[in-house]
């Protein structure tokens, strides 16, 4: 009698049905939709560094209603995802080792790859977008080499952030891990939604699914190898052409003027002096 | 063909056993080694009747008989199911030639580790059965009253639904699936049998309900009068540890004995899940 407060009037178990249909639903809208995009944006660089400028100013566009579209469709998905993802992944006990099915290791991966993807996002977005624009926010995590990328000085400060080898190294691991993630909760999703339901259909899912995360796999990589394999040359020249593009932009009224999105010479200190 | 050939030098001389044991429910489980002489065409039961029999270990150390369940040894009744080398499966069914051939040197037998020990390899399954009675796993028919004849069924249906009706309830999906874990409820001091029977049945209706449970709502949704209730299996399999907390390692279809296509059943509930919470949030 004591338990009165029993687990099944909790709320989260009234509703786990609907929860992690959630969960399932903005795996793939927004957040697989959204990462399928971005990585084809930024392997867009593979052609020339105005290509993507030009992306990135379009990206940028909505001004003000920015920080509204990244909280609303990419980072508040992107943390229920993640948290109820852990929950998920703590229901489970792993058996991938005692039943050697290749659907069971499957299922080992995706809660392995997920569990990446969550730290590498985590990084990755405090690495080169900071999170929080606030002014004294950016104080802090700026001079340590986070919140490193400019948008109207997209390919240069991008290829600033990604020289060395232990960022680009994260990053390679971190795309490929959200990459299966996506391909192989496409293909549970199916199952979860009661898309593809027979055997044969499931089959004939796998293959589909496989040629999506074989595809994604290497636009990811193309876009990692875009953003670390310049150097210190191209950001030189790429700024230069950035600065061009954004102070006709600006004449022509197409590009917002905010010299907050602009590469700045004091906070990139350690970064080679033109 | 089963029998290993009595020439081949691989036929052993004796069997060692090797035996997850325990003595009582919540108690610390052992290992035990035991070895009997080799025969011709044995099954697991039958090894374990001669360590029964022979209530001795291998270092000859006096020990009580192992204790184990079965029943119609003949793989329809589920209740001799235990690991057997890592892998849950019958005992009547593992024919110890064929265990040998993949590893003579012992066979290694554990008790099925979702459900509570009650002694050895004996576990309590109440949570497999109580799960059934979650998702009304029956047709509402009370033989009252002459309703008729039946609902003519088609003999595609027919063929889709017998397969779902093999099932024995014997635990081997459930034991493994990653996404089921067990559930070991202890009686207090001073509590009622009805007490802690309600906070047993209280623990195992907002667990996973299971794969084996899932597919008997299908089947039950696809019978002609069993789908009366098809509503109220769906309410159930959309409620707290329902379809959603299936997590398609697909293991259940891969180790099930009767080879009952459960992932597809499982895809059924997930795509008959969708529509019924559709449905019904538009009729409130």
């Amino acid at each position: 009698m004591s338990t009165s407060a029993t687990n099944a009037e909790s709320f989260f178990l009234r509703h786990e049905f609907a929860i992690r249909r959630m969960h399932s639903l903005l795996g793939i809208v927004p957040l697989g939709l959204y990462m399928v995009i971005h990585l084809t944006t930024n392997a867009s660089l593979l052609n020339a560094p105005e290509t993507f400028q030009r992306a990135v100013f379009m990206i940028h566009s909505p001004g003000k209603l920015l920080p509204l579209i990244e909280w609303g469709f990419i980072f508040a998905p992107l943390v229920f995802h993640a948290g109820l993802g852990v929950w998920i992944s703590k229901t489970g006990k792993l058996n991938s080792q005692q039943y050697r099915y290749a659907s069971n290791r499957r299922y080992t991966w995706q809660r392995v790859t997920g569990i990446i993807a969550l730290v590498y996002l985590f990084f990755h977005i405090l690495h080169l977008h900071g999170w929080f624009h606030a002014d004294f926010w950016l104080a802090i995590v700026r001079p340590v080499g986070f919140g490193s990328f400019r948008p109207y000085n997209a390919a240069s400060s991008l290829v600033a952030a990604m020289q060395g080898f232990v960022w680009p190294t994260f990053y390679l691991v971190g795309v490929l891990a959200c990459v299966y993630h996506l391909a192989n909760g496409l293909w549970t999703s199916g199952i979860t939604w009661g898309l593809w339901i027979s055997p044969t259909a499931q089959a004939r899912a796998t293959k589909i699914c496989t040629a999506i995360g074989i595809g994604l796999a290497v636009v990811g990589v193309s876009a990692w190898w875009a953003a670390v394999s310049p150097g210190e040359k191209e950001i030189i020249e790429w700024r230069q052409v950035e600065d061009r593009m954004y102070e006709v932009g600006v004449e022509a009224g197409i590009v917002a003027e905010d010299e907050h999105k602009r590469y700045e010479e004091q906070d990139m200190g350690e970064l080679p002096a033109s | 063909m089963i029998a290993l050939d009595p020439e081949s030098a691989k036929r052993p001389e004796f069997i060692k056993v090797r035996i997850r044991r325990q003595d009582a429910p919540g108690q610390e489980p052992y290992w035990e080694l035991h070895q009997i002489p080799y025969e011709p065409e044995l099954n697991v039961i039958s090894v374990l009747q001669r360590i029964a029999a022979q209530a001795k270990t291998l270092d000859g150390k006096a020990v009580p008989p192992v204790a184990w369940d079965c029943g119609c040894l003949e793989e329809v009744c589920g209740s001799c199911t235990m690991q057997i080398n890592g892998r849950v499966r019958q005992s009547c069914s593992a024919l110890v030639d064929r265990l040998l051939e993949d590893n003579d040197d012992e066979i290694v037998l554990e008790p099925m580790s979702k459900f509570p020990v009650v002694r050895d390899l004996v576990v309590d399954r109440q949570r497999l059965f109580r799960s059934l009675k979650r998702v009304k796993a029956w047709v509402p028919v009370d033989s009252y009253y002459d309703m008729g004849p039946g609902e003519r069924q088609l003999r595609a249906k027919q063929e889709q639904n017998y397969p779902l009706s093999e099932c024995m309830s014997c635990g081997c999906c459930v034991e493994a699936c990653p996404q089921y874990t067990k559930i070991e409820l202890k009686q207090k001091d001073g509590e009622s049998d009805e007490a802690f029977e309600a906070r047993k049945n209280e623990a195992f209706d907002e667990a996973f309900v299971g794969p084996n449970a899932i597919s008997q709502a299908m089947l039950f949704n696809n019978h002609p009068t069993g789908k009366a209730l098809a509503s109220e299996r769906m309410d159930a399999l959309t409620g707290a540890g329902g379809i959603q907390a299936c997590g398609n390692a697909q293991n259940c279809v891969a180790v099930c004995p009767k080879e009952i296509p459960l992932t597809t059943s499982i895809a059924r509930a997930g795509r008959a899940a969708t529509v019924h919470v559709i449905k019904k949030w538009f009729e409130k």
